[in-house]
């Protein structure tokens, strides 16, 4: 009973691994992007969480219009924190008009495994390219 | 005739095989836009498994994925064309 009880408060103190996405919206200026991306990390930091990589994909063309809108600067990001910091986090997110979707995922040991191939960039392909001879194509 | 098994009738079924399971994917991430999109069709539907051959487990992870994809604007709910 006790070990399950102070298994049960770890892991209420215990920090996951997220993965969180989301859109700026592209009214602002190139040089605001900056800005905004350091608002948020500072968001997280400020809610107990640790912000372990940022990648912006930058603008990107959507597949389908968004509130009027054609593009949206992607930026992608991991982090570690409390589980009590994602609401928070996501409600400020909701309440900012310069965010215009996000995406928060929670990591598990199978998704922590693939990230790591993604790094090493030794992601099984699920279609293997066939290697075919143009040369007797060309004759 | 149906004990034939030559019979142009009795045509031997094509075994489908995962592709997830094939490569040894554990996770299917909703970032690889382009492996996602080889199992919708024109129209941005996802594909059944009956025409993929994907596993279960797999079609399920897939489908979220792509679900995803779709409600970050990577893929589309429906294709361009047809809006």
């Amino acid at each position: 009973m006790t070990v399950f009880q102070t298994e049960n408060i770890q892991s209420k103190l215990m920090n996951s691994y997220y993965e969180l996405t989301y859109i700026i919206s592209p009214v602002l200026e190139d040089e605001q992007y900056p800005a905004v991306i350091q608002r948020i990390n500072d968001l997280i930091t400020s809610k107990g969480g640790t912000v372990e990589e940022v990648e912006e994909w930058g603008l990107r063309k959507f597949a389908y219009e968004m509130d009027k809108k054609q593009t949206g600067f992607y930026v992608n990001l991991y982090f570690e924190g409390p589980a009590t910091a994602i609401e928070s986090i996501e409600r400020a997110m909701r309440i900012d008009d310069e965010i215009m979707r996000y995406l928060t995922l929670k990591y598990d040991a199978k998704m922590k495994r693939h990230k790591e191939l993604v790094k090493k960039n030794a992601v099984p392909e699920v279609f293997p390219v066939i290697e075919e001879d143009d040369s007797e194509e060309d004759k | 005739m149906i004990k034939n098994p030559s019979h142009p009738k009795k045509s031997v079924r094509k075994v489908k095989q995962c592709k997830f399971t094939e490569a040894g994917l554990e996770y299917i991430d909703y970032k690889d836009v382009e492996t996602l999109q080889r199992f919708t069709n024109d129209q941005g539907k996802i594909l059944p498994r009956r025409v993929t051959g994907t596993s279960a487990k797999h079609q399920r992870q897939l489908t979220t994925a792509i679900k995803r994809a779709r409600f970050l604007g990577l893929m589309p709910y429906v294709a361009e064309n047809l809006r």
